[in-house]
């Protein structure tokens, strides 16, 4: 057997006549190792779900194969794909208590009666809700029926774990507290999960690597890591990091000496040639027109520079966010103490080469990340 | 217009839901009612809009009591969780209700819809219905028609949950602005801590009915009034440690794994007391082994984020803290390590009640 536990190949979803219907996943192929965990990440409407119903089973694909394993999947009903499955809406059964729901999926298992019942117990302190065991889905809320329902997937042994927006009704502190162990509960086992989110913190703290989507489409399929520092494009960037990444449209023109990036209102942004290397100069130049990004947190406020107009200036406890008005468009800063910057100032700002990514103007894909050459 | 809530208190059955909660918003200002659920936040905007009555207490808008005002007449917009909208208007026509209301022009109504459908990022779904909507997008349909009649007082109930991080992060920077340009009297309800820092010019803090505490955004941060506050303002959370704290020759301190930390002789009347000693994660600090009441530590895990990285460490006696540093800066990926917890940076607890113990000033 292959490592590749999930296998999507040229997958593609219509809904509705075709030519007027909508087109809801285009094309899409990745490759899902065993005992790894995948968030789809993206906007709401941007085909996420889609995606994820198509695997259970509950959507057919209009074109293109799904596999788990060495089982080609897409034309089997969802019972016969030993999948797992929390989704909103995926309702508990209303006759009977939680604890029975969640025993329900164990009840075609080899399992005796006691071992079932300290598993449930088990995966119930888990998720916080041991104390509503007896109760009935319809006196309980809609964040515990949520958990009631995530129990009831993760303690069953299935090849696949399909969970989404599984915290989507929580709280933000018990979000952060059963991510970690949810995540270790996962990885303890072996277990292969998909989770759609459109929570990028969720994705980032549970995810080995994030499926980023748009517009049915996929993005980027890596590790937070890769998604943070190498954006494949701007969608990615500005989607991907929070706040979002800063984008100006400019233009190169490069010299034996310096690089200079021209932004909207005459703003130069000029650096020593040797900041970039010389295959990136070499692409700038015949480029000309290119899309500047820099993350908020590495925007630099310096004595002198290229001048910023302060629009709202926002303490968050730990740092400041600091929108601008800048060459015509809107540029962000963190500052990691309390800034004192009112409506109106003026600061200079300073972009650091290294941390300076640039894409091509026409298709968005990125060129660079810190002055190299992607490639 | 003002609002003024006095001694409200409303029960459900035998549940009682709000006890005793008095507010004030003064006009143009936005309070955040911040909390977690089942705290009583919705049941409060409903008896502001006049939706249900309180067992007690009295509520004044613009110094007028509106016992007894049907709804509609307390010029009140409203943009609450379950959506509402009409289901068998468009989205366009559903923002465009309370103008078609007022009786305005055509032409009005027209840029009205736009421009509030562009900042909420909703004007290509303009022409759909309720149903063709996702929830992201109901939201902000519900929220933009709450924000077209530019009604004096607005009740908004967490109209951000849903939405994804950048359009969250984009309404945090225009939202407060477009409201206080209008002049809005609002109530904020929200989970986010970092949205109720941003949005509020006062925060409430409210659990299981009953109001914690009232104050500015720095208030809340600074000198959360118990600990359980200071958890919920935070990420990563904040960091508390049992200590006892001891007097001697030199001042008042309390030892942090056998380490002598000084703290405000302020806090002279703590003297034998059981705390939780508070330090948030942004305020330990990698020191060298030589910096003065340094303690060491052992670097567990480095978690990048986006803008800090976060470090898990362990005490000498196993305690797990948490530190956070801005990305880009260097600090120890793992191994043994020393820490410095600065006096000006702790916050003390009573151990028991949870509640803070705020320094002596004439010290």
């Amino acid at each position: 057997m292959s490592d590749v536990m999930l296998d999507l190949n040229s997958v593609d979803k219509f809904y509705g006549s075709k030519g007027q219907g909508v087109h809801a996943v285009c094309n899409i192929s990745m490759k899902v190792m065993r005992g790894e965990i995948i968030a789809l990440l993206g906007s709401s409407g941007c085909g996420k779900t889609s995606m994820l119903r198509m695997v259970a089973g509950f959507e057919a694909v209009s074109r293109g194969k799904i596999s788990i394993g060495d089982r080609e999947i897409h034309a089997l009903r969802p019972v016969e794909r030993n999948v797992a499955m929390a989704f909103e809406g995926y309702s508990l059964y209303p006759t009977v208590t939680v604890r029975d729901n969640i025993a329900f999926a164990l009840k075609s298992s080899k399992f005796s009666a006691t071992d079932v019942a300290v598993k449930v117990d088990e995966i119930a302190a888990m998720l916080e809700i041991s104390t509503i065991l007896d109760k009935y889905p319809s006196s309980i809320s809609g964040g515990q029926q949520q958990r009631a329902s995530l129990a009831r997937a993760l303690i069953r042994d299935a090849d696949l774990y399909l969970l989404d927006e599984p915290m989507g009704q929580l709280e933000p502190q018990l979000r952060t507290l059963l991510r970690g162990r949810i995540k270790a509960y996962i990885k303890e086992r072996g277990l292969t999960a998909i989770l759609v989110t459109h929570d990028q913190t969720e994705a980032n703290a549970l995810a080995d690597r994030i499926a980023v989507m748009e517009d049915g489409e996929l993005q980027q399929f890596a590790s937070p890591e890769d998604i943070k520092k190498s954006p494949a494009n701007i969608f990615t960037g500005t989607f991907v990091g929070e706040p979002p990444m800063n984008v100006f449209p400019a233009r190169a023109s490069i010299s034996e000496e310096t690089v200079c990036l021209r932004l909207n209102e005459n703003i130069d942004l000029s650096y020593p040639a040797d900041a970039f290397s010389a295959e990136l100069r070499a692409s700038l130049a015949e480029m000309g027109d290119i899309v500047l990004g820099v993350r908020p947190y590495a925007v630099q406020r310096r004595d002198t520079g290229s001048l910023a107009t302060v629009v709202v200036n926002q303490w968050l406890g730990d740092q400041s966010h600091i929108a601008t008005n800048f060459a015509g468009g809107s540029l962000v800063l963190v500052e990691h103490d309390r800034t004192q910057l009112s409506e109106d100032e003026q600061i200079a700002i300073y972009l650091e080469p290294s941390d300076i990514h640039i894409f091509n103007s026409k298709t968005g894909m990125a060129i660079s990340h810190g002055a190299r050459l992607i490639g | 217009m003002s609002l003024e809530l006095t001694n409200i208190s409303k029960s459900f059955k035998d549940e009682m839901v709000l006890d005793g909660v008095s507010i004030q918003v003064h006009e143009g200002k936005t309070l955040v009612l911040f909390g977690p659920s089942g705290a009583g936040k919705t049941v409060l905007l409903r008896l502001i809009a006049g939706v249900i009555e309180p067992d007690s207490g009295q509520i004044k808008i613009s110094g007028t009591d509106v016992d007894g005002v049907e709804p509609e007449d307390r010029n009140i917009g409203m943009a609450f969780q379950n959506f509402a909208l009409f289901p068998h208007m468009d989205a366009h026509a559903n923002i465009a209700s309370p103008l078609t209301a007022q009786k305005q022009d055509k032409s009005a109504i027209q840029s009205g819809v736009q421009t509030l459908a562009k900042l909420l990022k909703i004007d290509h779904v303009l022409d759909h219905k309720p149903k063709e909507l996702s929830n992201g997008q109901k939201q902000r349909t519900a929220l933009a028609r709450a924000l077209a009649g530019k009604p004096k007082v607005l009740l908004l109930d967490d109209p951000l949950r849903n939405v994804d991080a950048k359009l969250r992060f984009e309404m945090r920077l225009e939202l407060p602005r477009l409201l206080s340009d209008q002049n809005t009297t609002v109530i904020y309800v929200t989970q986010d801590y970092k949205e109720a820092m941003a949005f509020g010019d006062e925060i409430a803090v409210i659990s299981s009915g009953v109001v914690q505490q009232i104050g500015t955004p720095e208030d809340i941060y600074l000198t959360p009034a118990n600990i359980e506050i200071a958890r919920l303002f935070g990420d990563p959370v904040i960091n508390y440690l049992d200590v006892t704290v001891q007097k001697d020759a030199v001042g008042i301190f309390a030892l942090v794994s056998d380490k002598r930390v000084d703290l405000n002789s302020g806090y002279a009347r703590a003297v034998g007391q059981d705390c939780s000693l508070g330090i948030r994660p942004e305020s330990i600090l990698f020191v060298p082994a030589s910096h003065p009441g340094a303690v060491p530590v052992t670097v567990e895990a480095e978690t990048p984020l986006n803008e800090k990285t976060v470090n898990l460490c362990l005490t000498a006696r196993g305690r797990e803290i948490m530190a956070s540093r801005p990305s880009g800066t260097v600090g120890p990926a793992n191994g043994p390590a020393f820490v410095s917890i600065e006096a000006a940076n702790v916050l003390i607890f009573d151990k028991h009640t949870g509640e803070l113990i705020e320094p002596d000033k004439f010290y």
